[in-house]
């Protein structure tokens, strides 16, 4: 991308910035909407099936460790989908009043670090041919990734 | 063509990513004149529309969600297009020079994988290919493709996925209307690097681990 850039006749500045923003729409209408819609249904479905609470009592045991409700496990269960999801989570749970913003300080680092893996992995790991036994433990190291720094933030914020 | 060396890096580009570093770290958040150097400040606040929000409150369901969802897109547009303006300008350039002679410090990887670990932050695909090449041509042994491979794929495509969607958790206020989020970009992004290398270190650990049990299974047969 760097070198096109260099190569063609000399852009202005804001040209460069509008193919930059064009990127930000397609994302923002292709993935983002789109997500973050789907995200808001979810949360509405698990509030009114009562399977929010459940899920955040099943958790609290775990999450309270890293300074989360319970329900923060719903975001990262959406992250391993889909990093825009889990952000729509985060959203759809702040303004119920679930999360705080210390809160989606401690998940926000975590969401990318244990984010999208499910699609990554044939796109990652399919790409590249690695060997199939390391799929378990890659699969591991990012959830310990995302944990850790769930960890650090807490400490941080 | 060696993969760390074909461009020149100008002291311009290095501008550029330093521009970068603190455009988005936050420190500079500030309705000062300094602000117009932070990314928070010119990303600016929605209005109130008749005392409430554009999104309105107490919404919910797939109708929240868009309106919502809508709000995000100037966030993720504004981030997508300055980082397409640092990256014209060589910030990524330099930020592979930097990065290239620490890669084997940090994660046992030889400096000709800084094009691939650069391309990987933007681009999970470009990532995943410039790596399979680097393999193909000898540059990465199996074991260290492995390495690399658990950095990339924990928070893949960190810069361009966190940009376009996570950055904007850090524009959310509370009713009161302060920020929400008591925490940095910077911070969160430094964070996330760190672990990514830390993933890719646990890796590299369990396979040592591995080579010394078949070498001790080898000795004992």
């Amino acid at each position: 991308m760097t070198q096109a850039s260099s190569s063609a006749p000399k852009k202005m500045i804001t040209d460069v910035f509008v193919e930059g923003a064009r990127k930000g729409w397609n994302i923002g209408a292709m993935s983002t909407i789109p997500n973050v819609m789907m995200a808001f249904i979810i949360i509405k479905a698990l509030n009114v099936t009562g399977a929010l609470t459940a899920l955040g009592a099943l958790f609290q045991p775990l999450m309270v460790l890293v300074g989360l409700p319970g329900e923060g496990a719903a975001v990262l269960m959406g992250a391993i989908m889909s990093m825009g999801g889990a952000v729509g989570i985060v959203m759809g749970l702040f303004s119920e009043g679930i999360l705080t913003g210390e809160h989606i300080a401690i998940l926000a680092p975590a969401i990318y670090l244990m984010g999208s893996t499910i699609q990554y992995a044939g796109r990652i790991l399919g790409v590249i041919g690695t060997r199939g036994s390391l799929y378990p433990i890659l699969f591991g190291i990012c959830i310990a990734n995302g944990f850790m720094a769930m960890f650090v933030m807490n400490l941080l914020v | 063509m060696s993969a760390t060396d074909d461009q020149k890096v100008t002291i311009g580009n290095y501008i550029a990513l330093a521009f970068a570093v603190a455009f988005f770290s936050g420190l500079l958040q500030s309705n000062e004149w300094y602000g117009v150097f932070d990314f928070t400040t010119l990303n600016g606040t929605f209005g109130s529309i008749a005392g409430g929000m554009f999104r309105g409150t107490g919404g919910d369901g797939a109708r929240d969600g868009f309106l919502f969802a809508l709000t995000l897109v100037p966030t993720c547009m504004f981030a997508l297009g300055m980082i397409n303006v640092l990256e014209h300008f060589g910030a990524l350039k330099a930020a592979r020079k930097l990065l290239s002679p620490l890669l084997r410090p940090l994660m046992g990887l030889p400096g000709s994988s800084g094009l691939a670990l650069i391309g990987s932050l933007q681009n999970t695909d470009t990532g995943a290919g410039l790596t399979k090449n680097l393999m193909e041509d000898g540059e990465l042994t199996e074991k260290e493709s492995e390495i690399f491979t658990a950095f990339q794929f924990s928070g893949g495509a960190l810069i361009v996925n966190f940009f376009s969607s996570g950055a904007v958790l850090f524009t959310l206020t509370n009713a009161d209307g302060s920020m929400a989020v008591p925490t940095s970009i910077g911070l969160t992004v430094g964070v996330m690097f760190i672990f990514k290398i830390i993933g890719a270190n646990i890796l590299r650990l369990i396979l040592k681990a591995q080579d010394k049990k078949v070498n001790a299974q080898a000795k004992v047969a």
